[in-house]
């Protein structure tokens, strides 16, 4: 009963929530908000969906999933400006080379057992930050790319940032329901049972390596799938957005949300992707106090990322799922 | 030796490191025969049936499952290739559900596979209890009822061979009785049984064959008759020194 109810509860959030962020670009027009703040918000749902899955799953945390972000965005980028391919193509050529450089990536670091796969993917992300400078021809060195266009395709144009902001979030709602089924389905199932009993899952034939290795690179895949998507709504990219530090940010995002479950990351990924950008959403906050807030970014989610680690180490998701169930018990003893 | 068993172990050597623990093993397991391993503790039974389902590689040795070479193939290969490992201690998926464990055992199989839904009745039918469990987690089960579940799992990837390591191991008689008449139904049906088991008189009444496993060696063997019959099978393994039978 109370947990059909909330079943039901979380169903009509997730519906509420889905239609204000719909309607959200009739009611303002602000620029800011529409054509920015809240599309990297949805970027970064994307990217921290792959990457909680990866925590989930495998235990392991990504320190490269920038770079992986950023050869998105270079490639759609390239393709699309210098080669004048259509859109679309650049985008599938965004994901399949993130996602094939993530396999190529996980496969030699998961066969081992420890933290190999941070460390390949920490010198994979400072490699890449390297080649996005020296390889001018195709990056534009330091300068970047500019003048990458809207994203576009068979004649339909999302060129304003209304039509931009809806592409991006319908695409992160398919990402966000896919990795929903993920973790409910056969794969998320299958990692439970690892977790429950290596010898009793490896028993029943599933290949945990496998596993890890191909939910990896899915969430290359959807980190390129990002970086094309911020390509084609910024108009421009550079090296600097794809650096490390951006990639301890996004890491931060999934140890704070939690690994046990998609709504702690995701909700995380809200709320720290909107702390820098609090001017666009607080009238009245004085610009000093947001560019205080913006260079102690990084800082500030290593603090929280380290409480989070001494004082909830199932993150904020782990949290939220003990509290409810322990409601549930607590009706179901009153009963 | 036949060639034509389903599973046919020659000459394995299994160790942990450098230490030998399985030293040159060699047995068979036909259709619908059920072979009884008994041995004392630290003979090596467990590393042995690890070895067989692909959990521990051997060192040295073949094994050949329905004519096909599968030394040191991984256990989801093997799975695939219809052999199954009840293991020992169960290593049951704790707080999942009965429904979710027996749907991990099918892990292998195509989601879709009408097959999945047939083996999860038959279970069912083998093990009433489990379908009256289903939605409860495998941790709050009794010990008879999950070893059950550890038996049905194994099954739902329907293996033509199934390994169990020490199923009566902590039960009562009445639960062990009803564990045992399943596996003589399941061999009924052609299922090639290997069975490891601490209470040798139990299991050998139940086995065409057996053998004994002594410090990673195999130090005797033959049919279930002759082995009950054995002075030091008897005096060592079943007991004899109370007057029984
Ligand atoms: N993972 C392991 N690493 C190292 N040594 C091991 C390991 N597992 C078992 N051994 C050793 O291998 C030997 C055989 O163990 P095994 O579990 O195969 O015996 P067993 O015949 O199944 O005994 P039991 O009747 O107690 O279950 C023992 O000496 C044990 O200590
Ligand atoms: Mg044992």
């Amino acid at each position: 009963m109370i947990a059909t109810l909330l079943t039901r509860v979380r169903y009509g959030a997730v519906i509420a929530i889905g239609v204000v962020v719909a309607v959200l670009p009739l009611l303002t027009g602000d620029r800011y908000l529409i054509g920015k703040v809240l599309v990297f918000v949805a970027l970064n749902l994307i990217i921290v969906s792959g990457l909680a899955l990866v925590f989930g799953f495998a235990g392991q945390i990504s320190l490269g999933h920038a770079a992986f972000c950023g050869l998105g965005a270079y490639t759609t980028g390239f393709l699309v400006t210098t080669l004048d391919w259509p859109p679309l193509l650049g985008v599938v050529a965004a994901v399949l080379i993130s996602g094939l450089g993530g396999l190529a990536l996980a496969l030699p670091s998961l066969r081992l057992k420890g933290h190999y796969l941070a460390m390949a993917t920490l010198g994979f992300n400072e490699i890449m930050s390297v080649l996005f400078v020296e390889m001018d021809a195709v990056t534009g060195g330091n300068n970047g790319l500019s003048g990458i266009p809207y994203f576009s395709v068979a004649g339909a144009r999302f060129d304003t940032p209304a039509l931009n902001y809806w592409l991006v979030w319908g695409v992160a709602a398919v990402v966000l329901a896919l990795a929903y089924n993920i973790v409910r389905g056969r794969p998320g199932r299958a990692m439970r049972a690892l977790h429950g009993s290596e010898i009793g899952a490896l028993a029943s034939g599933v290949d945990t390596t496998r596993l890890k290795v191909q939910v990896f690179g899915l969430s290359a895949a959807f980190a390129g799938l990002a970086g094309a998507l911020y390509a084609h709504s910024v108009g421009f990219v550079s090296p600097t957005t794809f650096s490390l530090e951006t990639s301890v940010i996004l890491v931060a995002m999934v140890v704070i949300g939690g690994s046990g479950s998609l709504a702690g990351p995701v909700m995380a990924a809200v709320v720290l992707t909107l702390v820098p950008y609090a001017d666009a959403l607080v009238p009245g906050l004085s610009a000093d106090t947001v560019a205080l807030m913006q260079d102690w970014e990084a800082d500030v989610y290593g603090i929280l990322m380290i409480g989070v680690i001494i004082l909830a180490p199932g993150g904020l998701g782990r949290l939220l799922v003990s509290r409810r169930d322990r409601r549930v018990a607590e009706a179901g003893e009153a009963a | 030796m036949s060639s034509d068993a389903l599973l046919l172990v020659s000459g394995l050597h299994v160790g942990y490191g450098h230490v030998p623990v399985v030293r040159g093993v060699s047995l068979e397991v036909g259709t619908g025969e059920m072979v009884t391993l008994i041995g004392a503790n630290g003979a090596g039974k467990s590393t042995l049936l690890k070895a067989l389902a692909g959990l521990v590689r051997p060192s040295a040795g073949s094994v050949t499952l329905d004519g096909e070479d599968v030394t040191g193939a991984p256990p989801e290969r093997l799975v695939r290739k219809g052999l199954a490992l009840v293991p020992e201690g169960r290593m049951l998926f704790g707080p999942m559900t009965v429904a979710e464990n027996l749907a991990v055992g099918a892990h292998t199989r195509r989601p879709r596979d009408p097959g999945v839904a047939e083996d999860r009745d038959r279970v069912c039918e083998l093990f009433p209890v489990l379908a009256e469990r289903a939605d409860q987690s495998a941790a709050t089960l009794s010990g008879g009822e999950q070893q059950m579940l550890a038996i049905g799992r194994a099954l739902m990837s329907r293996p033509r061979i199934l390994l169990l390591d020490e199923p009566s191991l902590g039960l009562a008689p009445r639960v062990i009785g009803a564990i045992f008449s399943a596996l003589d139904r399941l061999r009924a049906d052609g299922l090639g049984i290997l069975l490891v088991e601490q209470d040798a008189k139990l299991a050998l009444k139940h086995s065409d064959r057996g053998h004994v496993l002594r410090a990673g060696r195999i130090a005797l063997g033959g049919s279930a008759e002759e082995l009950i019959a054995n002075d030091d099978v008897r005096l060592i393994y079943l007991g004899a020194w109370h007057g029984t039978e």
